[in-house]
């Protein structure tokens, strides 16, 4: 329909004289019927009526409704054992001994590294623990993942130590933590004390065990006693000591820790039946190359103490053949009784169970050692003893014949050994010469030194000469126990007290002597990982400078010859412990080469049996 | 209900959060430690993943609804160790405060919404509270003064989304 409105708009647009003319028709006249032919009467509006009607039939069965549900949330859950309660901190015990504080490593930062982190204050690195490769249950996992960082742990809060460790020491320690088998095969003087003190703390403290015994040779009891005192003085520890009713209580107290050396274990352990013998959560085996021989009564009664993690620590897991870790790997239960791995099989075990490093890879900040060989010429009337006992020796080899063993030579070697030492006619030494020359100038400047000998006469015979300025004091297996722990101490503390003449056996393990700038080989041992214990005692971690060591070499003797060969020996032991592991591996001299020093051939068997004595310590 | 953890009894900290795995769908954790960061318990959720009617019908609202109400509720009540207060660095847990009988704080800077709220300081961190629930604050200023000032309890949130990935990877 044309409404009124427009037809007046088309009117007025008629004022434009361009457009075109045309006729307006108006549409709005007054008809009943429209000229579309509909009726008007069509224009009423419809009469509708409104009313619901249900879309779907009943039938149907869909209710369009949605109400929230949610199905009820399984949940997994862990809840971890509770920690031992140990002992509140008695407030005295502080002054009673002061700890020394070492200082801990300085970070050094380089400058491109202060250029990238501007002026932020670095992080803490974390070290975290991980699960052991043999941790299957979710549960065990999961103990681990949730553990806090050591250093969370350790740093000031819950565990106070009296200096925070190094970083290889935190891997160490989280290394051990969650290892039910473990060798830590550190280098002498790395702290695997300290390491295995404080991971045994956390499992005690985290719930994991309840009861760990620590099982060393005699004299390093002390040793550990001090060193628990100091990494962990809330630990109580009990040393097994005492007659055997004594000894048969403590084996059957529950005490967090207890403290045992190996005859004693052996002793006590052949006397109990299976049913007396005591279960532990821990063991844990100090100088642990004690158990290499398998058939040994100290290594059946190691392997048989019921227990649920096996640890052992020695700085020379090998001190001569690959074989010795078959003894340690089976301690550790991972390998068969009687197991032998071949050496694929070997670098497995060692990659998950061994934990090894030297100071090379760790300790880059240690002040050096400084090697220093000292070759000697022999004093007249030395050289003509030891000429004398060579060819008379070599004479007396020769006559044996086919009867010669090892035994005969070895016994030639000792005696121009001991010949280099000094004569013992006139009492001449060119190596007491040089060493009286050094301790003059050591004592003067208020120095401290350690000599150690294989033989505890050389070393009486050194303290007789050797001038009171020296403030010389001796340390062997000659020295009853109880006086050895006073003798360290003075030597430590006494400012007159200049030199420690120890012997090998007795000192060579397990001894803190940091503290000396000087150690002095005044002979050599037959195997150059003993040597090196002995000097670790002195370059080890706290050392605040250079360790000098001398070894006196005695020319044109039987000393080089011995020097030459142990040296050519090691490289050997890469193969089976990895880089790093040279600086201690060694190995004995066998038959072939003690033949070899004078010229002879190996009578018997192909020159493989081992001729050295053991360094045990109680063997000087 | 009293939070505060009395006098005689050692602190117990609550650490809540979530991850999202693709195809799996979301996943809560809550760790409870003593004041040291030791662990107490541990307590996850299995997987949750809305159907496509709860996608749509609750749209921008469904995550901080299975987050802050249904997984974090669902912990709490769960859990074995009661934690005085929980922390967590995600704004949609701390939402389920209205839902929890215990004080929430989340990391500050990360509060999404309610980011309005109290704010207090423990450790080396600001922490944040629901905008409805100012009286947590005095919870938390005594837990902050109990925990040492270089105390850094973001730390323990990542152990709790290291244990649900460990979880969930056992659990494929």
């Amino acid at each position: 329909m044309f409404d009124v409105s427009t037809h007046s708009a088309i009117k007025e647009s008629q004022s434009g004289a361009d457009l075109p003319h045309f006729k307006a028709v108006p549409l709005a006249f007054a008809a009943d019927i429209f000229s579309s032919g509909l009726n008007g009467a069509l224009r009423r509006w419809p009469s509708v009526e409104i009313q619901t009607l249900p879309l779907f039939d009943k039938r149907a069965g869909l209710i369009p409704s949605w109400r929230p549900h949610w199905a009820k949330v399984p949940t997994f859950a862990v809840v971890f054992p509770a920690g031992l309660e140990l002992l509140p901190k008695s407030e005295d015990a502080v002054e009673a001994e002061q700890l020394e504080k070492i200082e801990p490593p300085k970070r050094v930062v380089s400058e491109a590294d202060s250029a990238e982190n501007g002026d932020q204050p670095q992080r803490k690195k974390a070290t975290r623990l991980k699960p052991p490769s043999d941790a299957i249950s979710l549960e065990d996992r999961l103990f681990y993942l949730l553990q806090p960082p050591l250093q969370t742990m350790l740093a000031g809060q819950e565990l106070v130590m009296p200096f925070e460790p190094f970083p290889y020491q935190y891997e160490g320690i989280a290394w051990l933590f969650s290892q039910k088998c473990a060798l830590l095969a550190d280098e002498m003087g790395l702290g695997k004390t300290m390491q295995t003190i404080t991971a045994i703390r956390l499992l005690l403290r985290a719930g994991h065990i309840r009861r760990v015994l620590m099982v060393c040779p005699k004299p390093l009891i002390p040793n550990w006693q001090r060193e628990f005192k100091a990494w962990a003085e809330e630990l109580p520890v009990t040393t097994l000591e005492g007659d055997g009713a004594r000894r048969r209580m403590l084996w059957q107290m529950p005490q967090p820790i207890l403290l045992a050396n190996y005859e004693l274990l052996v002793r006590d352990w052949a006397e109990m039946t299976d049913d007396e013998k005591p279960k532990f959560d821990l063991v844990v085996l100090d100088e642990a190359q004690r158990i290499k021989n398998r058939d040994s009564c100290t290594s059946e009664a190691a392997r048989s103490i019921p227990r649920k993690r096996s640890w052992a620590l020695t700085g020379t897991p090998i001190e001569n053949r690959p074989e010795e870790l078959h003894t340690l790997f089976e301690y550790m239960t991972v390998i068969p009784k009687g197991g032998t791995p071949d050496l694929r099989q070997m670098q497995r075990l060692s990659r998950d169970y061994v934990l090894r490093r030297t100071k090379d890879l760790v300790m880059k900040d240690l002040p050096p050692r400084i090697n220093r060989d000292e070759i000697l010429e022999l004093t007249s009337a030395q050289r003509t003893a030891y000429s004398a006992a060579e060819d008379d020796g070599i004479v007396h080899l020769n006559e044996l014949g086919d009867q010669i063993s090892v035994q005969h030579v070895f016994e030639l070697v000792l005696r121009l050994k001991q010949i280099t030492n000094f004569d013992p006619l006139t009492g001449e030494s060119a190596k007491y010469e040089r060493l009286a020359a050094d301790m003059e100038e050591i004592s003067a400047s208020g120095g401290k030194a350690i000599l150690f000998s294989q033989w505890t006469k050389t070393i009486d015979w050194i303290k007789a000469r050797l001038p009171a300025e020296c403030g010389s004091l001796v340390y062997h297996g000659g020295v009853p126990h109880k006086q050895r722990e006073p003798i360290l101490k003075q030597f430590k503390e006494d400012p007159k007290a200049h030199i420690l003449l120890m012997s090998y056996g007795t000192g060579a393990v397990g001894l803190n002597l940091q503290f000396a700038g000087y150690v002095f080989l005044y002979d050599r041992w037959w195997n150059p990982a003993i040597e090196d214990q002995a000097i670790n005692r002195a370059h080890r971690i706290g050392v605040k400078s250079a360790v000098i060591v001398t070894k006196f070499i005695c020319k044109d003797t039987i000393e080089e010859r011995i020097d030459k060969v142990l040296n050519e020996k090691r490289e050997l032991f890469r193969a089976v412990l990895g880089d790093g592991s040279d600086t201690n591996a060694s190995l004995s001299m066998n038959a072939s080469e003690i033949f070899g020093l004078f010229d002879l051939k190996a009578r018997h068997g192909k020159g493989t049996k081992k001729i050295a004595p053991k360094a045990t310590p109680e063997a000087a | 209900m009293s939070t505060s953890p009395a006098s005689n009894e050692s602190l117990r900290l609550g650490f809540l959060t979530a991850i999202y795995l693709d195809n799996r769908g979301h996943v809560a954790g809550l760790l409870v430690t003593n004041k040291y960061g030791r662990p107490l318990e541990f307590q996850c959720t299995a997987p949750v993943r809305p159907n496509r009617a709860q996608e749509l019908l609750y749209g921008p609202t469904l995550v901080p609804f299975l987050l802050g109400e249904l997984l974090s509720k669902t912990l709490v009540e769960r859990i074995t160790v009661k934690p005085h207060v929980l922390l967590t660095d995600m704004p949609e847990i701390l939402d389920s405060r209205p839902h929890v009988s215990l004080p929430v704080a989340c990391v500050a800077g990360k509060e999404g919404r309610t980011g309005e709220g109290e704010t207090v300081r423990i450790g080396k961190l600001s922490f944040g509270l629901h905008v409805e629930f100012g009286e947590d604050l005095k919870a938390f200023e005594k837990i902050a003064k109990e925990l040492a000032n270089d105390a850094d309890l973001l730390e323990p949130l990542e152990r709790v989304r290291e244990a649900l990935q460990e979880t969930m990877k056992a659990a494929a």
